[in-house]
């Protein structure tokens, strides 16, 4: 229990425009589950990633059983004993359950080239019958759910012998049942003297399963403590520990009361149901819930990106038909979508090409020539108003910060004309300063009357930024609440108001299910 | 469990839309068959099936090393001028410098290989796209081939054994190319499914990086995939020079169409992942009967590009529905 | 394993070189043997100061054919250089990869115009396309001579060229006395957009219907020139007509293909079959008398006309608009008269 393990100290790591860690420490003693917490753009899943070889460290010392080592590769990382489950899954498709997890390392046939197919197998199935898994290893990947990808990722792990196990967000989307399960495997495991990293925003579950938390913050180590004996608001405060939401702006509170947007009986399959909200003018609505609760589907549904099965959209207060982006851009919508990069920027292109992309008609002359100056003019307009730091609106996109590409999105849509805003999560891998910088844009904009839609998973940004709050669960909206009557608490509970709870088929988990899940809150 | 019944349901239909990809392969080249067997009483003779069979030979052989590469998401676009070099080599070897015929065999197969092999350097080591790196390679071997030939056909007059190596029976009245096509086949049928080689192509066209996270060293693997292709390119470089007995320094332009053509009909996906050596053999043949039947038809031969190019569409998108619905 | 890579790509680079070596010779070697020594030096020459040439006191000519890697092109060059060597004069001979690349010769054509050569010898690959550069020849007083399928235009000062449309009429006849004047025949084509294509496949069909109206064409296909190919499509046509008499092959892989058609089938002797030009492999089926008898061209004396009618233009003499160079019917009783033979490339 009191061997250490692996001991990381002084880790210094940057990549271009960000130092993603700065002195840098963690522990992990054999035989512990340790938990790494800490904000999004903390730094633990990039320390984790440094300790699987998957990054190279700047500066900084590893010791592995006491004995410093350079840790060059994953393969590497393997021969230690070190084995990471990713937060995005790992595994080929259209591979075998089996040849999944001997990859790399297939027991070899009668000839060394050769594949012993059988004995992969076989030794999957006692793996997996190890581990209590009732899947067939021939069964090709891709037709298992996410939560079954990842209970065959643990299997693989596992193969390896692995003496640390680093685990990214493992629970994100498993079921209560399914998590009960892993904690089953994870206490097993340390039963037999493995050490197990545990990276997690709930922080509720590191009071089941972790012996200490580490908790970092921007990059930087703050402390370990006990998991036992420590309060879970003690461990919010460490992991915010600054002053950058107090800072955050006032709500505009000239709330108009006209109505520009509703939506109707919203419906597709199991991911939307009965979606109903209204939006005002020059309000700020948050949307929160849980990763998959549908609050994206539900941006894009009304954005006809995708296609519903039924529902209605009016917009001020006349019905629209929105079958397509275009349509959707005519009416005066825009969508900022959580992955700029996919969908929200050509990051080839140059700041002025990526700010008239959603307009390109407004600077087109009658025969279909792209008025350069125009467009340049426009896009310099931008830059300066929402304070783009960028050498000239000649630049490539993707050779600026996060927080100034969300900023090149934001004036793409400002230059559409758009007055209705679907922020996806607009924060999510922007830089801390970066992101006071995106709330005041967005305040300021709500001032001018423009109406905006806020999805995001960071509750203390719900609650700070929202006039009023939308929390959906499954594909339901499962409460409302007005800024003034929300806490993280309140959203939670509507959050986790699972219609699985109340169907049958799940009957024989609920009883230990029902609990924790009420009162599970992911604090962020 | 609920989750049980979610993860039965959309298995068995993968399972039926995989089946059907496979049958609609076969059921096409049927359908084909019986199609032109009715239209023409000289279609289905022996004599004219042995044509078809040897006609699928060289272009069967090809698509045997593209089918790995394009398991990786990769592309070849030099195995056709790789395969004239080749057999120019096997030339230099038996006719100009009157080395015994397996030696020439030999010559032509590491040719292959070594071309492949700079293919595989050039896309896992320096980064360069496939696309670029083996359009690279398809010049370079053109213009190897006609250098070393000095712009001449190279002739197998003096070793008389040489073309029974293709034209020649062994088993019943089947030329031995093609049983060679098939011996290659079973054997690419084995590489892909027992042995590592197969696997990690596999693998990579699958999901690259996590094979790299899994601890395989992708750029040895990706090189040895392009070496293969390489390996049949140089088999497909004898069974040329045998047939025609003689090496011909100009052809092979447009052979590596046919052979991506012929794999993209037999089921293999361009985004890497999934393909079988079945299919591709199948899609050799589809393509091979098309171009007899019509012919025999004597229905004029633009027609028979449009036919063709419009199949390969159609197994595209029978690809592109089948994985949209997974 | 990236050492064992790098060591192929080494490999690969030294056998270019040793590849390089070889060819150097090769076509000194075939070519007549009084003119390899003369030609070996000037030509070095011409490649390290070829801008310099045109400032000197020597005749400069560019020759821009249709293709350099099939014999025949290798035949004309020779014959080129033989008349090079003959008057004293200094030239380039180059052309395109295929014969579809008529943008490519274009640039050849302007690369030589900005040499400022005394001449131009230009097989157009699409005359249309080359007008504008042999106007600007032209006001430049830049004689123009064409040769093979020629430019189709006044431009030129004179033309070398085999009549291909007469020339295929007379393999039609061959053909019809062969097999007797009635029956089935098959045609297999290099292409079907390119001059030397379309006019040797229009002299046979329309001199067959003209003067053979017996004789049923079954087929016409196109097989690229590619051998492979070809034998593939002749083999299915000769399977769908039993009756098929005679067989005729438009350009040297055109004919290969009809010729390993009938020896895989086992027909020899059944089938006549018909070609052009010539090459080993053509030249031993008609010894072996499997294939009758074909067409020959005389590239050499394609390539020397055209070289020597543009130095009689440079000098002011008198050139014929249009040179015949000659085609001829060659069987296993003439092929070996040293007239034709020296027409024949191995």
């Amino acid at each position: 229990m009191d061997t250490v393990l692996v001991k990381m100290e002084g880790i210094d790591k940057s990549f271009p425009g960000v130092r993603a860690l700065i002195n840098a420490q963690f522990e992990l003693r054999a035989g512990e589950v340790h938990a790494l917490v800490g904000e999004n753009g903390a730094g633990k899943s990039t320390l984790m990633k440094i300790l699987s070889g998957i990054y190279t460290k700047d500066a900084g010392h590893i010791y592995y059983l006491g004995e410093e080592t350079e840790i060059d590769g994953p393969r590497e990382a393997q021969h230690l004993g070190i084995s990471m489950i990713h937060q995005e899954l790992n595994l080929m498709p259209h591979l075998t359950l089996a040849q999944n997890v001997f990859i790399g390392r297939e027991p070899r046939g009668a000839l060394p080239f050769m594949l012993d197919e059988r004995k992969i197998n076989a030794q999957t199935e006692a793996l997996f019958e190890r581990m209590n898994l009732r899947l067939n290893p021939g069964t090709k990947a891709s037709e298992l759910t996410v939560a079954k990808q990842q209970m065959v990722e643990i299997a693989k792990a596992l193969s390896f012998d692995s003496q640390v196990l680093i685990m990214d967000e493992p629970t994100a989307a498993l079921t209560n049942a399914e998590i009960d399960e892993l904690f089953r495997i994870i206490r097993d495991l340390r039963s037999k003297g493995v050490g197990i990293v545990y990276i997690s925003h709930r922080l509720e579950e590191l009071k089941q399963i972790c012996d200490r938390i580490t908790v970092m913050r921007d990059g930087q180590y703050v402390d370990t403590v006990d998991a036992a004996s420590i309060p879970i608001d003690r461990i919010i405060s460490m992991m915010v520990g600054r002053t950058i939401y107090e800072s955050a702006p006032e709500l505009p509170e000239n709330r108009d009361t006209e109505t520009v947007l509703e939506v109707r009986n919203l419906n597709r399959g199991k991911e939307l149901i009965d979606v109903n909200f209204s939006l005002k003018k020059g309000e700020i609505l948050g949307f929160a819930g849980l990763m998959g609760a549908g609050r994206t589907e539900v941006a894009r549904a009304i954005f006809g990106a995708d296609p519903v099965d039924s529902g209605e959209i009016y917009l001020y207060g006349k019905r629209v038909g929105i079958h397509h982006p275009r349509t959707a851009v005519q009416n005066g919508l825009g969508y900022l979508s959580e992955d700029r990069k996919r969908y929200g920027l050509a990051t080839g292109l140059n700041v002025e090409i990526n700010n008239a992309l959603a307009s390109m008609g407004q600077f087109l002359s009658s025969v279909g020539v792209v008025n350069d100056s125009k467009m340049e003019e426009r896009a310099e307009q931008y830059v300066e108003t929402l304070a783009i730091k960028t050498p000239s609106v000649n630049q490539l996109v993707k050779n600026l910060s996060g927080g100034n590409q969300q900023k090149v999105v934001i004036g793409k849509w400002l230059t559409a004309d758009s007055d209705i805003l679907i922020f996806d999560e607009p924060t999510r891998g922007i830089d801390v300063g970066a992101k006071s910088e995106i709330y005041h844009l967005l305040n300021e904009l709500a001032g001018q009357g423009k109406s905006i839609i806020m999805i995001s998973s960071e509750l203390p940004e719900i609650l700070r930024m929202s006039h009023r709050i939308i929390v959906m669960c499954e594909g339901r909206i499962t409460g409302e609440l007005d800024a003034t009557e929300a806490t993280q608490e309140r959203i939670m509970t509507y959050a986790t108001m699972r219609s699985v709870l109340t169907d049958q088929d799940d009957d024989n988990h609920s009883t230990d299910d029902a609990a924790p899940a009420a009162v599970t809150v992911s604090q962020k | 469990m609920a989750s049980a019944a979610t993860t039965a349901a959309p298995r068995q239909s993968i399972l039926r839309s995989d089946a059907a990809q496979k049958l609609l392969a076969f059921g096409a080249l049927i359908l084909i068959f019986a199609f032109f067997s009715f239209a023409s009483p000289v279609f289905f003779t022996w004599e004219n099936i042995k044509g078809i069979l040897l006609a699928t030979a060289v272009n069967g052989i090809l698509a045997l090393g593209v089918t790995f590469i394009i398991i990786t998401a990769g592309i070849d676009l030099s195995v056709g001028t790789v395969m004239t070099l080749c057999a120019v080599m096997t030339g230099v070897a038996i006719t100009n410098l009157g080395l015994p015929i397996p030696v020439g065999i030999l010559v032509s197969l590491l040719t292959g290989i070594a071309a492949g092999s700079v293919n595989g350097f050039f896309i896992s080591r320096m980064g360069i796209p496939p696309f670029i790196a083996t359009l690279g390679m398809m010049m370079m071997a053109r213009g190897l081939a006609l250098v070393i030939s000095g712009v001449k056909p190279i002739y197998f007059n003096d070793a008389p054994g040489f073309r029974n190596l293709t034209m020649g029976t062994l088993v019943a009245d089947i030329p031995n190319a093609v049983i060679i096509l098939f011996v290659a086949a079973i054997i690419a049928a084995f590489i892909l499914g027992k042995t590592v080689l197969g696997r990690y192509a596999v693998a990579m066209g699958s999901n690259e990086e996590a094979t790299r996270l899994s601890g395989v060293n992708v750029a040895n693997w990706k090189t040895a995939v392009y070496a293969l292709g390489g390996f049949f390119s140089g088999l497909a470089g004898v069974v040329i020079a045998s047939r025609l007995n003689s090496a011909q320094p100009a052809l092979g332009m447009g052979y590596e169409l046919d052979a991506i053509a012929a794999v993209v009909i037999g089921g293999t996906s361009l985004s890497g992942g999934q393909g079988t050596i079945l299919g591709t053999v199948i899609g050799a043949f589809i393509i091979s009967t098309l171009t007899n039947g019509l012919r025999i038809l004597s229905v004029p031969q633009e027609w028979q590009m449009v036919v063709t190019g419009a199949i390969v569409i159609l197994a595209v998108y029978l690809d592109i529905v089948r994985r949209r619905r997974q | 394993m990236k050492k064992v890579s790098l060591l192929l790509a080494l490999l690969l680079v030294l056998v270019v070189m040793a590849g390089c070596a070889a060819p150097a010779a090769a076509p000194a070697a075939d070519s007549d043997s009084a003119s390899t020594s003369e030609e070996a030096a000037p030509a070095d020459d011409a490649a390290a100061e070829s801008d310099a040439a045109a400032e000197d006191d020597g005749i400069y000519i560019p020759v821009i054919s249709k293709g350099f890697q099939h014999q025949f092109w290798q035949a004309v060059e020779s014959g080129a250089e033989q008349a090079a060597a003959d008057y004293g004069v200094e030239i380039t001979f180059e052309g395109p990869e295929t014969e579809a690349m008529v943008d490519r010769q274009i640039e050849m054509l302007q690369a030589a115009l900005a040499k400022n050569p005394d001449a131009i010898c230009f097989a157009a690959l699409d005359t249309q396309a080359a007008i504008p550069l042999l106007e600007e020849a032209q006001s430049r007083g830049i004689p123009i001579v064409g040769f093979d399928s020629g430019v189709d235009s006044d431009i030129p000062v004179a033309t070398a060229a085999t009549d291909n449309v007469a020339a295929a009429a007379l393999a039609a006849d061959k053909m019809a006395e062969l097999i007797g004047d009635e029956g089935q025949v098959a045609v297999i084509v290099h292409d079907q957009t390119s001059r030397t294509g379309i006019d040797r496949r229009d002299g046979f069909l329309n001199q067959m219907e003209a003067a053979h109206p017996n004789i049923e064409i079954v087929n016409v296909d196109y097989g690229g020139g590619d051998q492979l190919k070809s034998t593939d499509l002749a083999k299915a046509v000769i399977q769908a007509n039993p009756d098929l008499k005679g067989y005729f092959g438009a350009n040297e892989g055109s004919i290969i293909g009809v010729l390993n058609a009938i020896t895989e089938l086992g027909k020899e002797g059944e089938i006549v079959a018909v070609g052009y030009d010539a090459g080993a492999q053509q030249l031993d089926a008609i010894r072996s008398g499997v294939e009758s008898g074909a067409i020959t061209q005389n590239p050499v004396g394609i390539g020397y006309k055209c070289v020597e009618a543009a130095v009689k233009a440079i000098n002011g003499e008198e050139v014929e608009k249009v040179i015949d160079t000659g085609f001829f019917w060659y069987d296993a009783d003439n092929i070996d008269d040293p007239e034709i033979a020296a027409l024949l490339y191995e």
